[in-house]
């Protein structure tokens, strides 16, 4: 019975603890908002969020990006690489001002110890759709005190309404390529998903979840009228010729009518301030 | 001998020392002072600089996780090669790495809602006690199966090992399967290893468990000596066989675990010092053991100060340097064995 009592106490002493380190963190939020975050250094660790910011003219001020901040391809910043292998030293080495990133892309270990470093920290939750996107951009806009990000909203708005439903929708697959032998279609829940669905079409793919890796029995029960890659996807395993080579994919409508479709990795999946270029150009090519 | 010994501290410990200082001011950050500046104007102004931040928050710590790490797992690989007789039977090569993975991996994955409540010293602590749990399952499992009439069969011991790594490695699959995407990243760091998320908190955990654990250590170089000898001789010498067995085996596996539970899988540093050291040593583990510490330190921080460097500002996983310089030493221990087949 005493032992019981000892883990109860133990636990009920933890608990509060922690209670405590949560109160805190809620009243820490509204300071730091109310503090005025300088932009002269910023280090951007999204391409979408790197986009936003070229677009609210902060592009000079960014002095790190991620390796998905493809665009614009002018910025003279230092590429850190893939997010989740960035470390704490070589962020603070660019000595930001500001660091800027999505909640899901970095590690909790970096977060903490670029809060301990008192490095302003902006953490955004990314959502995969035209809300998301846009709430993305105000989000940034609105912590960086700019009020010029009105057009950029309106922008993606008029551009997906020019987009008209097609009589029958076509099936699109979007398959993932790094080579031949690493092949994965893009399920719910991905950006590729909400594009395909945005631009009017249908995900062939629509019953898996996330990323899965292509099988040829699938391709078959799928039977996508379109396939949607990357460029640089197309390129990895050598052309239409090579993707026409891989088992399934000649016996698909798509195989059949060669309609393979290619965008920009970035343009295509970022959902940033181009959002709705890329729906439109997306809806055109599927045509 | 005697002589030759302290030759080989002390210069061990001179290469360490002046690793420590490279490691010190190498990295993706240049600091405006000198080290030695930057630490006292910290204790002055108690508030830190971004030198002094990046020097006491994130260089220091890590380079003594990386001195800990080297000597905790060199340590118990000499301790488990002279308790199997056997230089092959390292932490990662016998499967006690992996079971340390499955359980730390486990507990991220299931124990998410508990662990958020815990503030991160007892996290830490729960962690690293589920890494112990693991290796010391998987320690219990291969031993019972490599070991039959007090004698133990290398093979088996390997296979083994090979099977619990098979099956840790499908497990842990699976984890990353269900889970979701911050747990999953998590699991992804166990397979390569990393010293990135050190911080004073881990280090002094990992501390206590490592001096505690070494010092019990270093006392068995008589009886793993007497080992050679075989189990029964040894017992005939006046040696408690099965005691000292029960505790290399409990301390490795808390040493490992722990280790493990902070930095993920680091292979080969365990099988190659003591390798090393045997060379010029032979298997005298008086002086194995110490000087084993010593020499895995100085790898490890070493492998750890190439992998902070050589990308920057990226960094290597260190799993890829240690396995670099681990796997020739693996090959030459496998061409020596076929030469004493013949």
């Amino acid at each position: 019975m005493k032992k019981i009592l000892t883990v109860l106490t133990l636990a009920l002493v933890v608990a509060s603890c922690n209670k405590k380190e949560n109160t805190n963190a809620i009243t820490d939020g509204p300071l730091t908002e109310t503090t005025v975050i300088k932009t002269d250094r910023i280090i951007s660790l999204n391409g979408a969020i790197t986009e936003t910011l070229a677009a609210l003219n902060e592009a000079e001020n960014i002095v790190g990006k991620d390796v998905t901040s493809t665009f614009p391809e002018n910025l003279m910043a230092t590429d850190l690489g893939h997010v989740r292998s960035i470390t704490a030293e070589s962020i603070l080495a660019l000595q930001p001002s500001v660091v800027i990133g999505t909640s899901k892309d970095i590690n909790p270990n970096l977060n903490d110890q670029l809060k301990k470093a008192n490095i302003s920290l902006i953490m955004i939750d990314q959502e995969y759709s035209v809300e998301g996107t846009k709430n993305l951009i105000t989000s940034i806009a609105t912590k960086l005190k700019k009020d010029n990000y009105q057009p950029l909203l309106d922008n993606i708005s008029t551009k997906i309404a020019t987009v008209k439903p097609f009589d029958k929708k076509p099936k699109i697959l979007f398959i993932y390529a790094r080579g031949a032998g690493n092949l994965m279609v893009a399920g719910t829940g991905t950006p590729l998903h909400s594009m395909i669905e945005l631009a009017g079409a249908e995900n062939a793919a629509a019953a898996l979840t996330d990323f899965k890796p292509l099988t040829p029995e699938a391709l078959l029960t799928t039977n996508p009228d379109v396939i949607l890659m990357f460029e640089k996807g197309l390129q990895s395993i050598g052309g239409i010729d090579g993707l026409l080579k891989i088992e399934g994919i000649s016996t698909t409508n798509a195989g059949k009518n060669k309609k393979v479709v290619t965008m920009d990795g970035q343009f295509l999946s970022g959902f940033g301030p181009r959002l709705g270029d890329a729906v439109v150009e997306l809806h055109n090519k599927i045509k | 001998m005697k002589k030759k010994i302290a030759v080989y501290k002390v210069s061990f410990f001179i290469i360490l020392l002046v690793a420590l200082v490279t490691a010190l001011y190498l990295g993706a950050y240049d600091f405006n002072h000198s080290v030695f500046e930057i630490v006292r104007t910290y204790f002055k102004t108690q508030t830190h600089t971004a030198d002094s931040f990046v020097l006491i928050e994130l260089r220091i710590p890590r380079i003594l996780m990386a001195i800990l790490t080297g000597a905790a797992l060199s340590i118990c690989g000499t301790s488990l090669q002279g308790l199997f007789k056997n230089p092959l039977a390292s932490p990662d090569l016998i499967g006690i790495t992996s079971g340390a993975v499955l359980f730390a991996a486990l507990t991220i994955v299931f124990g998410s809602s508990v662990m958020h409540l815990l503030p991160p010293f007892l996290r830490y602590i729960l962690l690293s006690i589920m890494a112990f749990i693991g290796a010391l399952l998987t320690m219990w499992f291969v031993y019972k199966m490599a070991t039959s009439n007090g004698k133990t069969h290398i093979l088996i011991l390997l296979l083994s090992g090979v099977a619990i790594t098979a099956l840790t490695g499908a497990v842990t699959g699976f984890l990353t399967y269900i889970s979701t995407e911050e747990e999953l990243r998590n699991i992804t760091f166990w397979s390569l290893g990393s010293l990135a998320g050190s911080n004073w908190w881990k280090v002094c955990l990992v501390f206590i468990v490592v001096a505690l654990g070494s010092i019990r250590l270093l006392t068995k170089g008589k009886i793993l000596n007497a080992l050679m000898l075989g189990e029964k001789e040894a017992a005939h010498l006046g040696f408690d066989i099965e005691k000292t067995k029960r505790e290399i085996i409990i301390i490795a596996s808390l040493m490992v675990g722990c280790v493990v539970a902070f930095n993920g899988t680091i292979g080969f540093v365990g099988l190659v010092v003591p390798y090393i050291l045997r060379f010029v040593f032979n298997s005298n583990y008086n002086i194995l053991l110490p000087l084993s510490m010593i020499l895995g330190a100085v790898v490890l921080l070493i492998a750890d100060t190439i992998s902070r460097t050589i990308v920057i500002p990226a960094e290597l996983p260190i799993g890829i340097l240690t396995a670099i310089m681990g796997a020739p030493v693996f090959i030459s221990i496998l061409i020596n064995y076929k030469r004493k087949l013949k």
